[in-house]
C-alpha cells in the first residue's frame, strides 16, 4: 500500500536448516545481534530473524527462516523451504551424526528448493576443536563432491559467521546479475524493492556497460 | 515475503497435511502430531476460515496437554500465532503470558509478543485514521452547512 521509499534494493529469503542442537538459532543471533546465546531453549517450529546487509553497494534485506531440527517438525518445517534464495545446512564438529546426516539435509534442500538456490555448508562449534569428531578436509571434501560452499563456523566466536551469510548473499547477487537467476520467476526466493532514489534497475545497470563479474566487493 | 505472522502456507502443503489428517480421522481419531501438523498449516492459510479451525484444533490439543508434556510450548506457541492472524490480539497475548510462564525468558516467545503488539498497534493506528478521517469529514459538512446557512 505505501509506495514510500525503501532503504534496500532486494530482499533474500534464506533457510537454516541441520539437525537439533548443531548451532542453528546461536548463528542466526549471532548474525543478526552480534551475541552470542550460552543457553538457549529449543526452537519452537520456525523463528524468523531479519538483517539488512550491503553486497556490491546494494543494501539487501535477508529474511532469514530457523527450523527446528526435531523430527516432529520436519513435516511441516519443509514447507518453509520453497522459494528461498539461501539454504545454510549446518552440522556441529563435534557430533559426528550430525555430520553423517547432511545427506539428506542436502537431499531435501535440493528437492525442495530451485535449482539457483545457492547451498552453503557450515560446520560449527569450530571454537571446540579439541572435541573435534569430524575433520575439516573430510568436510571440505564433501562439500566440493556436491558443488557446495563450505566454512568452519563458531556461533560462540562469531568466526566466519559473518562471511558465510554474505558470502551466500554475494553468491545470489551475482547470479542476479548474470541473468541465471529470474527475477519475475514465483519461487526464485528474490523480491526487488525500488529504491529510495528512484529505480535503479539491473537493466540500467547493465546498461552502464557494467561487468557482472567485476562485482569485487 | 514475510514474517511469522504474515506468511502463508502454500496450498499444496496445506492439502498434503488435510489429506493425512482425514486418513487418519477415517479409521478413528487422528494422532496428536498428525493433528499438530495440520493445525500448524491451518494457521499459516490465507482462509481466516482455515485460521479459525487451526486454532480450534490446537485448543483442544493444549487441554488434553498436561504442563509436563514438553508438546505444550509448541500448541501454545502456534495458538498466539493463529490468534493474532485472527486479530485477536487479547486472546494471543494470553497464550503467549502461559508460554512465558512455562519458559520465562524464552527470547522466541518475547520476540513473537513483539510482534503481536507491534501488529496490535499498527492496527489501533489505522483504526485511529480512519476514525480521525470520519472527524475531519463531519467537520467538512459541518464547515459546508455553516457556508450554506451563511449564504
Ligand atoms: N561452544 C559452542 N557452543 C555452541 C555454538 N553454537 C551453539 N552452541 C550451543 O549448542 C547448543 C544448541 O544451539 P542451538 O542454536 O539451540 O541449536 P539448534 O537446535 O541448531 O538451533 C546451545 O547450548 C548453544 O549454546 C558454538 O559455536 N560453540
Ligand atoms: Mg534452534
Amino acid at each position: 500500500m505505501s509506495g514510500g521509499p525503501y532503504n534496500y534494493s532486494y530482499i533474500f529469503k534464506y533457510i537454516i536448516i541441520g539437525d537439533m542442537g548443531v548451532g542453528k538459532s546461536c548463528l542466526l543471533h549471532q548474525f543478526t545481534e552480534k551475541k552470542f546465546m550460552a543457553d538457549c531453549p529449543h526452537t519452537i517450529g520456525v523463528e524468523f530473524g531479519t538483517r539488512i546487509i550491503e553486497v556490491c553497494g546494494q543494501k539487501i534485506k535477508l529474511q532469514i527462516w530457523d527450523t527446528a531440527g526435531q523430527e516432529r517438525f520436519r513435516a511441516v518445517t519443509r514447507s518453509y523451504y520453497r522459494g528461498a534464495a539461501g539454504a545454510l545446512i549446518i552440522y556441529d564438529i563435534t557430533r559426528r551424526s550430525t555430520y553423517n546426516h547432511l545427506s539428506s539435509w542436502l537431499t531435501d534442500a535440493r528437492n525442495l528448493t530451485n535449482p539457483n538456490t545457492v547451498i552453503f555448508l557450515i560446520g560449527n562449534k569450530s571454537d571446540l576443536d579439541g572435541q573435534r569428531d569430524v575433520t575439516y578436509e573430510e568436510a571440505k571434501k564433501f562439500a566440493d563432491e556436491n558443488g557446495l560452499k563450505f566454512v568452519e563456523a563458531s556461533a560462540k566466536t562469531g568466526e566466519n559467521v559473518e562471511e558465510a551469510f554474505l558470502e551466500t548473499a554475494k553468491k545470489i547477487y551475482e547470479s542476479i546479475q548474470d541473468g541465471s537467476l529470474d527475477l519475475n520467476a514465483a519461487e526464485s526466493g528474490v523480491q526487488k524493492k525500488p529504491t529510495a532514489n528512484g529505480a535503479r534497475s539491473l537493466s540500467a545497470d547493465n546498461a552502464e556497460g557494467r561487468n557482472p563479474s567485476s562485482c569485487s566487493c | 515475503m514475510a514474517d511469522t505472522l504474515t506468511d502463508f502456507v502454500s496450498e499444496d502443503y496445506l492439502q498434503e497435511f488435510e489429506g493425512k489428517y482425514n486418513a487418519e480421522k477415517q479409521n478413528g481419531v487422528p494422532s496428536d502430531d498428525t493433528t499438530f501438523h495440520y493445525a500448524w498449516c491451518l494457521v499459516r492459510s490465507k482462509l481466516l476460515t482455515d485460521v479459525r479451525k487451526g486454532v480450534m484444533f490446537l485448543e483442544q490439543l493444549v487441554k488434553k496437554t498436561s504442563v509436563e508434556q514438553h508438546h505444550k510450548r509448541d500448541y501454545l506457541y502456534y495458538l498466539a500465532v493463529g490468534n493474532a492472524r485472527l486479530k485477536e490480539y487479547a486472546t494471543a497475548l494470553k497464550y503467549i503470558k502461559s508460554l512465558l510462564q512455562l519458559e520465562p525468558g524464552n527470547r522466541q516467545a518475547q520476540e513473537l509478543e513483539k510482534a503481536i503488539k507491534k501488529s496490535m498497534e499498527s492496527d489501533a493506528i489505522k483504526g485511529v485514521a480512519i476514525a480521525g478521517g470520519g472527524v475531519l469529514l463531519a467537520g467538512a459538512l459541518v464547515g459546508l452547512g455553516m457556508s450554506l446557512l451563511k449564504k
